[in-house]
């Protein structure tokens, strides 16, 4: 024990000046806001460490128990021993795993400077104390009343003296000594037990119905005789007029000294659910890990020529995603994930053109080139390194607008902590183990009660994050069957044998009630995010350890003669692609099942192959014969393919006489009309009919036009004329006349604006009164009298200022004055308006007519 | 790690893709047979397709979701997705939660261990006219008269019931198998218990394989009165020929109810035409179901049963129902009404299985395409769209390829079946064979058919009347000139009247001559699917090769 640890320290800052290296240390790791910027002393930090801000902070990433074990102090004496501490976490029968845990607690709670003081003199620093402390405006999750001295502080003398002679005290005329004795009586279980003996039975359903709280009720103002009892002996406490509270000291009576319905000193246990052979979780994740390589490989490639567009706001539209979902053939939430993984893993981003679309990124083009468990190893670095949640697509944010994938607002910054400790539990387990997700949300909730209080019904966001986690991690081949891989232990950085430490909670130093006053708390080290180099160790021992678990690329296929080819494994990447041209895919897994049909194979020609190069192909990679359908269905697409050409031409020549058009072919100046001969009788040429027939004429012949039927058009001259058209609308000098209606309105306004600038006025209100200047009073005296003029109902002269500074006058009649601002009738502008006191400038009233 | 290699390729879309020449194949098909169906059997790859009704047959059939997954797991070759092992303990699970029992007080009851589940189907419109009163919390009567139907609506839900009801024994008559000279085939053996043991089902074998010694076996088993359903009157003596030869029953016992003879003995056979026959709004005929205490019902060629058969069969759902086809392929997408109106398919065996053991002639299939004339081109382009297919089926150089074809093969028995009856008087003429249609007369039928069994007549012109159930063990050759449209169960129907195993053992022929680049074409295509599936690669080839073959 250090020599200092005699003098009790007497404030926070003191507490953290006795505290070493180390000690500072953790409360800095810990409350890592404490050091932005760093304080320039001890005192500042304690200051710092006091702040709301701060304290709510450090308070949220308390567990369960340490922050049950806070709120029970914030009910404790101020300071408390750890003695009542201990009594109101275990209770008065001293609960022996309360016992055990508490040191711990208490211990996290000196580490974050949110507890200071010696065993015998712990003090919650004040911050804390208020936000855990019950008030009526925030009760307490506790469900305890104020103490007896909180209550009875606004009552008469008279009243507390009537109690104490109640109770059975021996009366006194000192009320702070009244309040003392009765507190002691509260306190006193024996006592009580006697007092509450005599109670009627009504009286104690009563009690029983406030002890777990909320400790507060409402009486008539005649109770009923049982209350009544209750009132009588200060057992109830009246709080404001017909409400009563249970005083503090006697609901811990009534619960046995518990602080708390169900103290947690214990994190629930995340235990395998089912425990499957780890090399069957192996080789089960090491192929979804290879399907997650396939579907983005896929969802890219169907985004190759133009992918969809994106949104203004950002992102990719419902229905775009949709397809996406329908192509890759999964539900739309994964497909989400997908995209989003994809678009994590820096393989997709939106091109940045003036017609925006999503599209591969280069890094797509490199990713492709390397082997698949590299690649696979990037995707998981990517996931579990990312804010971005997909698990949010399709949800609503704060303004209700549909959040989408790809798009803003999908940032969530506790995702990569939930996913390291998600999979940190799951390494916690033994080899092969699968929890249940509920087994490790609950875990989770103690680990963080306070983050995202639960909505009506709705999970709360760290919750929601750790399922999604677990459901991404399967999709992702991180595990297999619910179980963590090996590889996906390797990426959490745990080495691969020996599953990581279930807990901190069991190396915790155990004996003592925490009297060394510094005590290190350990956090578990798997839950911290790796360091960049760390993380790339952990990925490369990842790929290392999934590369001989993912299947070997295949060079051969099974022709059949059903017209369907089967690659019993996944593909080389030529060809893979070549077949995906020739053969539509029927069926995808471990397999891919490929049908030809006269359509595929003519997509294939179209791409440029022939029939002899499929052919030859298909011998190549066809381990067996390539049977005589398959072939005779390539020659004859390729029969017919071509058959028919199609092309352009702006004009044609034609002549019954093709000698004709031979001389014309023949002819050097025809040169320029580029044109070309189709059949024997026809020329066509890329220039339009008048250009040919200028042309033709030039050298001499005499063509004519001929319409789309093939008639002779005979050229007359026509006269040019405009699609219908419209005349043009006048374009008067002035608006238009104006009618009755605005007529009169304008004449209000202007007789209005006159009569606020000339009217004459009170000598007494405005004393240098010339005519067009605005009245100056003061405030006291423009408040007085628009409050009088709202008494009144007369109308007010007033010089205004508005927002931008420019002073007007105008003539109003108050309606209202309240806030520091006038609802007035303006007469000027003929409607009801608001002033801000502050800006009129002064008033005057009007003189009467 | 050693990487594990086996035979079975666990696909997303829960295919499963079993690699034949693998030697743990065989295992492998026994143990994915009780849950997957047989969906393509060609050379090398065969697919097999995990559904829900497959499951809750396996379920029904005494396995358990455990088994399947295991079985998936040692066989695949890949790790199998976790999703889809979930997704099938999951499908498995459903059935049973709901069972049909017969209870003491109150007759049928539908009752549940899962109260939720009997709220959920409860709650369904479509059951509600089918249940009564609600016995308890968790159980409630069913009208007897709606057993078939609560079964089918339950099915079409996701919760298939159990059916713990039993069968009636119907009324005992002795039947035995006459095992002389002959015996039942190891496959028609294993078909007949496996059929007995799940009380009602669908048996499969390909077209020549004795899919009546099925029949006849089943009802040795069953030993009780026995209505056999059939597509028609040649059918039908056909049936009662072979039951006097293979069986203890006699002429006597055997009863024919048909259009010409309305017969009710211990074992009955009727024709689905006689018994759909309506007269004024009503089926006079369908009484035929309840004039006896049936203990079997036999379908013959199921898939052709016909809509109003369906309705009664759903009444009969205390008998013992075995359905006999060849291709469980409707193109009216019925299938599943079959499997739960007369049972779950009990038996199939790939065709290419049962002709390896030589049970079928192993036959070679070929499809002629023939040019159309330029002129019939151009008829063919400007066709009506209704026209179409008739026009380009019934082109005159189809006519002439068959000519070939026949003259090729002469000697042999050749059977040429079309659609058209123009088409086929023509060819009728220019061949110079009889022509069996729609309005040839039954016993002129028989007369033509003896004389082709007996080798009188070589060539026999038929239309789609004889589809089915026609025995012509002799015919060697068939040639298809046109059909109806894109079905797949008329083509391996046709195939199998060439199928029946050759005295010789000699290969039988199938020609199918179509018209190119027409609908012909298109349909001929889909016609072939379900063959090319079951492992039949038919050769392509011009008609100028087999004229000039012909002419050569």
């Amino acid at each position: 024990m250090s020599p200092e640890a005699h003098s009790a320290p007497r404030s926070l800052a003191e507490s953290l000046r006795a505290r070493d290296d180390a000690s500072l240390g953790a409360l800095l790791r810990g409350r890592p806001d404490l050091i932005s910027p760093v304080p320039t002393d001890l005192t500042q930090l304690a200051t710092r460490a006091g702040t709301r801000a701060s304290v709510l902070r450090a308070l949220e990433r308390l567990d369960r128990f340490t922050l049950q074990s806070a709120e029970a102090l914030a009910v404790a004496g101020d300071p408390a021993p750890y003695g009542e501490l201990l009594g109101l976490m275990g209770g008065d029968e001293r609960d022996e795993a309360v016992a055990a845990a508490l040191p711990r607690a208490v211990a996290t709670l000196r580490e974050q400077a949110l507890v200071w003081g010696d065993d015998e003199r712990l003090r919650l620093v004040r911050t804390a104390r208020e936000l855990l402390a019950p008030s009526p405006q925030h009760p307490s999750p506790t469900g305890l009343g104020p103490t007896v001295r909180e209550a009875t502080s606004g009552m008469s003398p008279g009243r507390v003296q009537e109690i104490v002679a109640a109770a059975g005290l021996a009366s006194t005329h000192d009320p702070v000594s009244a309040v003392t004795a009765l507190t002691g009586l509260f306190g006193d279980r024996k006592k009580m037990t006697k007092l509450l003996s005599g109670a009627p039975d009504a009286a104690r359903e009563v009690l029983e119905r406030l002890v777990w709280g909320p400790p507060y009720g409402q009486v008539t103002a005649d109770p009923a005789a049982h209350l009544r009892w209750l009132l009588d002996r200060g057992l109830l406490l009246p709080t404001a007029p017909g409400t009563v509270v249970l005083p503090r000291e006697v609901a811990l009576h009534l619960r046995g000294g518990h602080a708390h319905r169900t103290p947690e000193p214990l994190p629930p246990a995340v235990e395998p659910a089912a425990v499957h052979g780890p090399r069957i979780v192996d080789a089960t994740a090491a192929g979804q890990a290879y399907t997650a390589l396939a579907t983005v490989e896929e969802l890219l490639k169907d985004w190759d020529e133009g992918g969809p567009a994106v949104l203004r706001a950002g992102g990719l539209s419902v229905r775009d995603l949709k397809r996406t979902a329908v192509a890759l053939d999964v539900p739309e939430p994964v497909a989400a994930f997908w995209v989003e993984l994809a678009h994590a893993a820096g393989l997709l981003a939106s091109d940045g053109e003036a017609d925006e679309r999503y599209a591969a990124t280069p890094a797509y083009d490199t990713w492709l080139e390397r082997p698949p468990a590299e690649r696979w190893g990037l995707l998981a670095e990517s996931w579990l390194a990312a804010t971005r949640t997909a698990g949010l697509v399709g949800g609503r944010d704060a303004k209700d607008r549909t959040l989408s994938a790809l798009g803003p607002g999908l940032d969530r910054s506790a995702a990569p902590e939930v996913r390291h400790r998600v999979l940190a539990l799951l390494a916690g387990l033994p080899t092969g183990g699968a929890p249940t997700a509920g087994a490790v949300l609950e875990r989770l909730r103690w680990e963080r009660p306070l983050r995202g209080p639960r909505r009506d019904g709705e999970d709360d966001l760290r919750s929601r994050l750790a399922r999604w986690t677990l459901a991404e991690a399967e999709l992702l081949g991180v595990t297999g069957r619910g179980a963590l891989s090996a590889h996906g232990r390797a990426l959490l950085g745990t080495p691969a044998d020996a599953p990581a430490a279930p807990d901190a909670a069991a190396d915790s130093p155990g004996p003592g009630p925490g009297d060394r006053l510094p005590v290190h708390h350990h956090r578990p080290t798997a839950a911290a995010p790796l360091s960049s180099s760390g993380r790339a160790t952990a990925t490369a021992a990842a790929v290392r350890l999934l590369a001989p678990l993912l299947p070997e690329p295949l060079d051969h296929v099974l022709l059949q003669a059903d017209l369907t080819a089967v690659a019993p494994g996944p593909l080389e990447r030529p060809l893979a692609a070549l077949l995906g041209v020739l053969a539509d895919v029927e069926s995808k897994g471990g397999a891919t099942v490929y049908r030809f049909t006269p359509g595929s194979v003519r997509r294939a020609l179209d791409a440029g192959q022939t029939a002899g190069d499929l052919h030859a192909f298909l011998t190549a990679h066809s381990r067996t014969p390539v049977p005589q359908p398959l072939a005779y269905l390539i020659d004859d697409v390729a029969r017919r393919h071509g058959h028919l050409r199609v092309g352009a031409a702006s004009a044609y020549v034609r002549c019954d006489d093709d000698s004709v058009l031979n001389e014309i072919l023949a002819d050097k100046r025809a040169a320029g009309l580029r044109l070309r001969r189709l059949a024997p009788t026809v020329l066509a040429a890329p220039c339009d009919p008048a250009a040919l027939l200028e042309g033709l004429r030039g050298m001499g012949y005499a063509p004519a036009a001929e319409s789309a039927e093939g008639d002779v058009l005979i050229t007359r001259a026509d006269a040019h004329r405009t699609p219908p058209r419209g005349a043009p609308e006048p374009v008067p000098d002035g608006p238009p006349p104006p009618d009755a209606t605005l007529l009169s309105a304008a004449v209000r306004a202007v007789r209005a604006g006159d009569r606020a600038a000339t009217a004459p006025r009170k000598a007494s209100a405005a004393p240098a009164g010339t005519g067009g200047e605005p009245p100056r009073t003061g405030a006291a005296e423009t408040l007085a009298t628009v409050q009088a003029a709202v008494l009144t109902g007369e109308s007010l002269w007033i010089g205004y200022v508005n927002a931008e500074g420019t002073a007007s006058q105008r003539v109003i009649a108050p309606v209202r004055v309240e806030g520091g601002f006038v609802t007035a009738y303006d007469h000027t502008a003929d409607e009801v308006r608001t002033y801000p006191l502050h800006r009129i400038t002064g008033v005057a009233e009007l003189a009467e007519d | 790690m050693p990487r594990v290699n086996g035979p079975l390729i666990v696909q997303s879309d829960k295919t499963l893709l079993l690699e034949v020449d693998h030697e743990q194949a065989d295992d492998c098909r026994r143990v994915i047979a009780p849950f997957a169906e047989l969906e393509r059997a060609p050379e090398h790859i065969h697919t097999y397709r995990v559904t829900p009704l497959g499951l809750w047959n396996a379920r029904a059939a005494g396995h358990d979701a455990e088994q399947v997954v295991d079985a998936l797991v040692q066989y695949s070759r890949y790790p199998v997705p976790h999703a889809l092992l979930v997704d099938i303990a999951e499908t498995m699970d459903r059935y049973g939660r709901l069972t049909l029992s017969k209870h003491p007080a109150h007759g049928l009851v539908l009752s549940s261990t899962d109260r939720p589940v009997l709220e959920e189907v409860l709650r369904s419109k479509r059951i509600a006219p089918l249940v009564g009163n609600r016995i308890d919390p968790d159980t409630v009567a069913v009208h007897p008269s709606e057993r078939g139907q609560i079964k089918q609506v339950l099915l079409k839900l996701g919760w298939p019931a159990e059916d713990l009801a039993g069968y009636v024994d119907g009324e005992a008559h002795p039947i035995e198998l006459h095992e002389d000279g002959w015996a039942l085939r190891p496959y028609q053996k294993q078909a007949v218990e496996n059929f007995w043991h799940g009380g009602s089902g669908v048996v499969v074998l390909p077209c020549g394989a004795g899919k009546t010694l099925v029949g006849a076996g089943a009802m040795a088993q069953a030993k009780s009165t026995t209505l056999i359903l059939v597509t028609n009157t040649v059918s039908a003596r056909q049936w009662k020929h072979e039951l006097v030869k293979r069986t203890s029953l006699t002429e006597e016992e055997i009863g024919e109810y048909s259009g010409t003879r309305k017969e009710i003995r211990p074992v009955t056979i009727a024709t689905y035409q006689v018994l759909t026959t309506r007269r004024k709004g009503v089926y006079p005929h369908l009484e035929l179901f309840d004039s006896r205490d049936w203990g079997l019902i036999l379908y013959d060629e199921v898939h052709l049963l016909p809509a109003p058969v369906f309705k009664f069969t759903a009444d009969l759902q205390a008998r013992r129902r075995l359905g006999l086809t060849a291709t469980l392929v409707r193109e009216d997408g019925r299938e599943s009404d079959v499997f739960s109106l007369i049972g779950p398919k009990r038996f199939d065996a790939p065709w290419k299985e049962i002709e390896a053991q030589g049970y079928i002639a192993p036959a070679d299939c070929v499809e002629v395409r023939v040019n159309l004339t330029d002129s019939e081109r151009l008829a063919y382009a400007t066709a009506e769209t209704e026209e179409k297919y008739r026009f380009c089926a019934t082109t005159a150089t189809k006519r002439k390829v068959t000519e070939a074809i026949v003259r090729r093969f002469a000697g042999q028995q050749i059977l040429v079946i079309g659609q058209y009856i123009d088409q086929l008087d023509e060819l009728g003429e220019h061949l110079n064979a009889p022509v069996i249609k729609g309005e040839t007369s039954n016993a002129q039928r028989e007369k033509l058919f003896d004389a082709f069994r007996e080798g009188e007549l070589n060539v026999l012109v038929v239309s789609k009347v004889a589809n089915f159930s026609i025995d012509l063990p002799e015919a060697t050759v068939a040639i298809q000139v046109s059909g109806t449209f894109g079905s797949r169960q008329e083509e391996a129907q046709r195939l199998g009247r060439v199928l029946r195993p050759k005295a010789d053992g000699h290969q039988a022929h199938f020609y199918s001559v179509v018209a190119r680049d027409t609908v012909d074409q298109d349909f001929a295509a889909h016609r072939q699917r379900f063959l090319a599936e079951q492992g039949y690669a038919y050769r392509i080839v011009d008609a100028d090769e087999i004229l000039a073959e012909g002419t050569g």
